[in-house]
């Protein structure tokens, strides 16, 4: 059996849920096919997090364009999907002559761009907006952002989804074939078969890979990894906005620095590393001993204690080491190859511009079918952007005696409630891994890491939804949590 | 004739504990050295000759509000009869309620102990039951 | 705390924070020493935190003159609780306490906001996790803190892999070897990154030696392999400086690896409440009524700072309990604190931190470095006021030291050494 759509998303990252969650407006078949269990558990999931106002991208570029724009929607978009945002605004730090003059120039170019508030403070000002900031001069940019990367990649596709949209989870796409009679026929690792007027290749760091299965080869992706430490939510607070040196010439990344997370986390971070395998997420030794030491450099208040994980992302680069910096990105509807809409090299600053490009997307898909209005489309999704234990201890309180698994805490480090991970459990994607939950519901993401709320939550879904051991997945079908009982039965429904 | 090492467990001063041995097919002993007490020397000797141990492990129970209870031997058992006695420990299935110090093996292996339960497991709640029936949200 | 007067509080004597055996204790000898209201508050839905999962014996040697499992020990005190009538509420967590002793406190059904005279911190320790202690490499499923997996195995019936390793020779790794064996489990080695295990001897012999478990000291664990479930770890030997040696590192494979790399006392409450902590131990500075920095707030058992035989948090427990309940009943008095006590050579961490000098106290304390027939020597400026020959102090035991008051008389300073 083939299943039949009009546009057919590869990858669901921020950006093919932006495209999908776009396209739900209208009324067409979209689908999704994503090869993990979840969405977003890429790059999506691995980055530092933050909205960028878009001064550093040469004028007239996409990226400049898109990051803009992107900025510019995240306010209403996160309002409707309830996603955690802050805009904390950003300081750009100048120690030298050089530096202030690259921070003029960069002022220019951000105003060029259409970068709202961009203002270059003096020393006090440096202060009055972030305590204990050293440098000459900085850059300030009121629109630069914090906000939680996975949670506006699973809001865009929950909303995607009740408008309409297709998942298909698990789902690795190992071949494309334009059809004859025009548009695609794609299939999948499990031997699944999808065909489409339009696709959209968003497959991030395979989307080189992606091309190549339609024909188009003049793209390479190179994987740069950047390392992370997250800190202990004892010092949120501390850190009232972003603070990044002046970039460096041909760096590929922004260079190492603090960021403060929604959720009240400090991230230190990211290193930058080129590497042949591009799901290679690892740590290693060398960079997280650069990081402490950049990090104890940044705040000598951080103690040994304070590192609760580290965790890496994967940059999709279009630039190999040997030539460094970043290349703008590919935003195209091929003329050559006909309905292939091509999305690559969608690095930084792909989160802030995703919905930008999702509308940009939608204007190329209007070429090929007709868009009409989907009549049920609602832009809200339901829920709130607070955790219950941020809510008031009224609305609590009240809310615990209606449901009293609101009254059950299961992670105790976040102080996440039974009825939120059920919440989480019951998600409308059906993704069912460990990191699913815990990215709905932020259980385990605290300083003690999971030791106390896994096993408690690991007890509720066989206890109440029926889970067996061998239904335990961290993250993929290869990453099972356990290997038996310890005794036969006592399996979910036996008991 | 060898020599074995032991950090003697008796008392905190944790005497380092010398066995000169005599290796035939059972170990004797010949001489104790290290000790400061009487009772290392005895331990040492033991520990040689034949060493005892307490073992805990788990049985499975039915229709409990959980699904093992945690048992033990009440006398220490032979060193090498440890795997013959959790054999016997793994075929147990105790029906719910187990109350603490129910005895669950005489003599298992042939070893002079009992296994008794060491923790309590109560009925299953009915809500428990029901919940385990209901699927919503089961892996498809 | 918002909305925090629109909940009505409720007004408790003695409320005690966790429900394992430092709790127990605590509210046990609260009640004994007169105070009739008690409440203790219990996050799990049974009491006897940890010990549940300890089904290892070992227990109540110096209480109950008996090798006890957990459990069983855990009864002991549960049954002499419930013979008091105390009050308890299981499956209920406290979200905050200030410093004037409010707690709010969350349960099934109800957001509860309890005003007490006195509070007994209780709520033991974490475990450290790989984040803790920045093990390279990727994430795959199969690692465990051997807590964790200890719960899994023991509570839940689950068996968490086949082939394990163990990083740290904690008595929970220790213990966890022995009884992952038993379940058929293969454990190829534990690894200690220090010359010595932080285990008992005992449970070397009997969990390690036992079944032919080899202990590498002075090895580490480098790297983390495996993009699905782990498919093995890299070890290497580390030298004087704890830095892993590369040309000594080696493949180890195995589906499953266990940290037991130390325990923290789980102080956010205590620190929410503005409770001065000592760095070493990472649990309050209290005085020798194992009251806190702030009034009315005690702390005892491992959230103080972590014990390794769970007797001596029993007697430290009730010790703070009834000071507890001496407090709440005699309208708050607190006791001058006139004498400090401070860690000298040798010596990592001791506890108390402050004496009143009007009663016998105990010291707790532990040894930087294992030594062989030396004494614990405590001198008030220069004066030796006690003294304790050991012929084994390790860093792994706690060692406890009896002063006697009148020893006690005159003194201001005291500093507690290894000589």
């Amino acid at each position: 059996m083939v299943r039949m759509y009009d546009v057919l998303v590869v990858g669901g990252g921020v950006v093919g849920c932006s495209v999908a969650r776009e396209l739900s407006r209208f009324s067409l078949r979209t689908a999704v096919l994503e090869k993990e269990l979840d969405v977003g558990l890429g790059t999506s999931c691995r980055n530092s997090g933050v909205l960028h106002a878009g001064f550093n991208y040469a004028p007239g570029s996409t990226r400049a364009l898109l990051d803009v724009q992107g900025n510019r929607m995240m306010d209403d978009l996160c309002r409707d999907l309830k996603v955690k945002i802050k805009r904390i605004g950003k300081l750009t730090v100048a120690f030298d002559d050089e530096e202030v003059a690259e921070l003029h120039r960069l002022k220019e170019q951000g105003e060029v761009n259409g970068v709202p508030g961009l203002e270059l403070v003096g020393h006090d000002r440096m202060q009055t907006i972030q305590h204990g900031v050293e440098g000459v001069l900085a850059l300030y940019s009121p629109s630069s952002s914090i906000i939680s990367p996975y949670g506006l990649t699973i809001g865009l596709a929950e909303n995607a989804l009740a408008n309409g949209a297709h998942f298909h989870l698990g789902q690795r796409v190992t071949s494309i074939a334009s059809q004859e009679r025009g548009g695609w026929a794609v299939t999948t690792a499990s031997g699944d078969r999808f065909s489409a007027a339009v696709l959209v290749n968003a497959a991030g760091l395979f989307a080189a890979d992606v091309c190549r299965m339609a024909g188009i080869t003049e793209h390479e992706i190179y994987p740069c990894r950047g390392e992370y430490y997250v800190l202990d939510r004892r010092l949120d607070g501390i850190v009232k906005t972003l603070v990044y040196p002046v970039p460096k010439k041909n760096s590929p990344g922004l260079g190492i620095h603090l960021t403060p997370t929604v959720d009240g986390n400090l991230l230190v971070g990211p290193s930058a590393e080129y590497l042949d395998d591009p799901e290679d997420c690892a740590c290693s030794r060398d960079v997280m001993k650069d990081l402490r030491r950049e990090a104890h450099h940044l705040m000598p208040e951080i103690h040994v204690t304070d590192y609760i994980r580290s965790f890496s992302g994967i940059r999709a680069k279009q630039t190999p080491p040997s030539v460094g910096g970043n290349k703008d990105f590919v935003v195209e509807d091929r003329k050559d190859v006909k309905g292939f809409i091509n999305l690559l090299g969608i690095e930084s600053p792909g989160l802030t511009s995703a919905p930008a490009i999702a509308a940009m997307v939608r204007a190329m898909v209007e070429h090929h079918l007709p868009l009409a209005p989907n009549p049920t489309f609602n832009p809200v999704r339901p829920g709130s952007a607070l955790l219950f234990s941020d809510r008031p201890a009224e609305e609590r309180a009240d809310l615990i005696a209606q449901n009293p698994d609101y009254g059950e805490i299961i992670c105790r480090c976040e102080k996440i409630t039974k009825q939120e991970i059920i919440d989480a459990v019951r998600n409308p994607l059906g993704a069912r891994t460990m990191v699913s939950i815990k990215y709905r519901a932020r259980a385990s993401m605290g300083r003690c890491q999971g030791g106390f709320c896994i096993p408690r939550i690991v007890r509720i879904l066989r206890n109440e939804f029926g889970w067996s051991t061998a239904d335990f997945l961290k993250r993929s079908t290869s990453s099972p949590l356990f290997v038996g009982t310890v005794r036969p039965g006592g399996e979910g429904t036996e008991r | 004739m060898s020599a074995r090492e032991f950090t003697c467990v008796v008392c905190p001063n944790g005497c380092s504990i010398v066995v000169e041995v005599d290796d035939d097919e059972t170990p004797v002993v010949a001489k104790v050295r290290g000790n400061v007490c009487k009772r290392g020397e005895e331990w040492a000797r033991q520990e040689v000759e034949n060493p005892l141990r307490t073992i805990a492990s788990s049985v499975s129970v039915s229709g409990g509000d959980f699904p093992l209870a945690s048992v033990r031997t009440t006398r220490p058992i032979p060193l090498g009869k440890i795997r013959d006695v959790m054999e016997t420990i793994r075929q147990v299935t105790l029906a719910a309620p187990v109350e603490i110090g129910d005895v669950v093996l005489v003599s298992p292996a042939g070893c002079d102990t009992e296994v008794i339960a060491t923790r309590g497991v109560g009925s299953a709640s009915r809500d428990v039951r029901r919940a385990a029936k209901a699927k919503g949200g089961m892996k498809e | 705390m918002n909305g925090r007067e629109r909940i009505p509080a409720e007004h408790r004597s003695v409320v005690v924070v966790g429900g394992g055996p430092a709790g127990l204790a605590a509210a046990i000898a609260a009640k004994e020493h007169g105070c009739d209201d008690v409440l203790l508050v219990e996050r799990d839905h049974i009491l006897g935190g940890i010990l549940n999962q300890c089904i290892h014996d070992g227990f109540g040697l110096h209480t109950f003159k008996e090798a006890l499992s957990g459990p069983e020990y855990a009864d002991r005190f549960i049954r002499k609780l419930r013979g008091l009538h105390i009050e308890t509420a299981e499956g209920t967590i406290v979200l905050s306490l200030s410093p004037d002793r409010v707690l709010e406190v969350s349960t099934r059904g109800a957001l509860r906001r309890i005003e007490a005279d006195a509070v007994v911190l209780a709520m033991g320790c974490r475990e450290r996790t790989r984040g803790a202690i920045s093990i390279p490499g990727r994430r795959p499923s199969g690692v465990y803190t051997a807590g964790a997996a200890q719960n899994f195995m023991n509570l839940e019936n689950i068996m968490v892999g086949r082939n394990v390793a163990i990083l740290g020779s904690g008595d929970i790794g220790l213990i966890m070897a022995r009884r992952m064996t038993l379940e058929g489990a293969r454990v190829e080695a534990v690894f200690e990154i220090l010359p010595y295990s932080s285990g008992l001897p005992r449970n070397i012999q009997q969990c390690l030696n036992d079944y032919n478990i080899p202990l590498f000291l002075n090895t580490t664990v480098t790297e983390i392999l495996g993009a699905g479930r782990l498919e093995g770890i890299k070890v290497a030997q580390v030298g004087s400086d704890r830095a892993p040696i590369c040309d000594t590192e080696r493949f180890v494979p195995c589906d499953t690896l266990l940290l037991s790399v130390g325990l923290i006392p789980e102080n956010e409450l205590t620190r929410e409440a503005g409770v001065a902590i000592d760095p070493v131990t990472s649990g309050a500075v209290v005085d020798d009524r194992f009251m806190t920095s702030v009034p009315g707030i005690f702390s005892c058992g491992n959230v103080l700072h972590v014990h390794d035989l769970v007797d001596w948090v029993s007697v430290e427990a009730a010790q703070a309990g009834a000071f507890a309940a001496e407090y709440a009943g005699s309208g708050r008095r607190t006791a001058e604190r006139t004498i400090s006590v401070v860690p000298g050579a040798g010596v990592r961490y001791t506890l108390p931190q402050a004496l009143s000098g009007d009663q016998a106290c105990t010291l707790s304390l532990r040894v930087q470095e294992p030594w062989r027939d030396r004494s614990v020597v405590v001198t008030d400026n220069g004066r030796e006021v006690a003294r304790k020959r050991m012929m084994r102090l390790h860093p792994a035991e706690m060692i406890r030291l009896d002063i006697a008051v009148e020893a006690l008389s005159g003194c201001s300073s005291l500093e507690v050494s290894v000589g």
